[in-house]
């Protein structure tokens, strides 16, 4: 039975992994910690996985416990690097619309999310991950209309940045 | 373009070169040992539940027993122990059924509120160990001078308010020595999550 269970679970986490190397991304600055992180949350996922009752969809159970190992029970300090090292970013644009002025803007806005705050960052990436703001407000436990409100600063911090 | 909308226009694109781990990989990771702020919570949380247990064990030899006696404080002295691990007793239970209630799949908030009131039932424990402790060597200090040969009988003599003093003020001491040891040590765990704690706090106010 155990075996069935961590069976499914592989399978699951493999199949959605991606999300959880989203998440190192936004939230390590380097290879090693990267792999520590989503250490990390792959335990965490296993250990709240017997309570996943399947009502919710896995991948939206999947940020809740990924987004929470990363903003509240991961330990280690993280390690800012010197120079904004965006590196790890990939700017894959359409052709048509690929010109040096837009990634230039990505790269200012890749740099730009990796210096915000653990909760805007959080912010930042479900919307980035298209989900609304009700998914947004049960993830992180505040009110729709504060989200909103949070939302818009960060839009508008990114933007200013955008424009200097 | 607005900013935000031509990174979510290319944010898909980042899974293209993303890493990824096979099955087998990710079987090893289920096997290796969790590193969170609540497990090391938890381990602490042990060590000082049972730090109050230790140190009555510790101090409680023949000798102790014979003074305690010699001093008029037995009767006194097994209350006070009954009392105490009781009073534990009824911490570890507490603290068990709150440490149960930390879910990661909750909400941000609601995790960082159950963890940071798990932490709280073990710091009113510390409060209660330094506070009693402190009680406990008051009451020691003043019958051992009651009930010491050349002291006992110019109690007259003796300038109370000196002696008190200076019993209170060395226990205070000591307890606030303890107590900075302890803050730092859960304000070094606990950095991240109380800034974040903080900022979705403060949205909400």
């Amino acid at each position: 039975m155990k075996k069935e269970t961590e069976h499914k679970f592989v399978k699951l986490l493999e199949e959605h992994q991606n999300i959880v190397h989203k998440i190192c991304r936004m939230y390590t600055y380097d290879q090693n910690s990267h792999l520590d992180l989503f250490q990390e949350i792959t335990i965490q996922l296993w250990k709240a996985y017997p309570k996943f009752r399947g009502d919710s969809k896995f991948s939206t159970w999947m940020y809740r416990v990924a987004l929470n190992t990363a903003i509240t029970l991961y330990r280690k300090s993280k390690r800012k690097p010197y120079t904004h090292d965006i590196d790890q970013f990939s700017f894959k644009i359409k052709a048509e619309e690929y010109d040096d002025t837009t990634e230039q803007q990505l790269k200012i806005m890749y740099a730009a999310i990796k210096e915000l705050n653990d909760i805007d960052k959080a912010l930042v990436f479900l919307y980035l991950e298209g989900k609304n703001y009700s998914i947004i407000s049960e993830t992180l436990g505040i009110t729709e209309v504060n989200a909103r409100v949070k939302m818009n600063r960060v839009k508008k911090k990114l933007k200013d940045i955008l424009s200097a | 373009m607005d900013g935000l909308e031509l990174l979510k226009k290319d944010w898909k694109n980042q899974e293209e070169n993303l890493p990824h781990f096979e099955a087998e990989q990710l079987y090893k990771m289920l096997l290796k040992k969790s590193s969170s702020v609540v497990k090391w919570i938890f381990i602490i949380s042990l060590i000082e539940l049972s730090f109050g247990i230790l140190l009555n064990v510790f101090f409680m030899d023949k000798q102790f027993w014979q003074e305690v006696d010699n001093i008029h404080l037995k009767t006194a002295t097994i209350v006070i122990y009954i009392i105490s691990y009781l009073i534990t007793a009824g911490f570890v239970v507490f603290f068990y059924k709150r440490y149960r209630t930390i879910s990661v799949a909750d909400s941000s908030y609601l995790l960082m509120r159950n963890i940071l009131k798990t932490r709280k039932v073990v710091k009113c424990y510390i409060i209660y160990v330094l506070v009693s402790s402190g009680i406990t060597m008051m009451l020691f200090y003043i019958y051992s001078l009651l009930y010491t040969p050349g002291i006992s009988e110019n109690l007259e003599e003796i300038n109370w308010l000196v002696i008190i003093g200076i019993g209170v003020i060395s226990i205070l001491l000591f307890l606030l020595f303890l107590w900075g040891v302890y803050a730092l040590l859960y304000g070094i765990l606990l950095k991240k999550l109380l800034r974040n704690y903080k900022e979705l706090k403060n949205l909400d106010f």
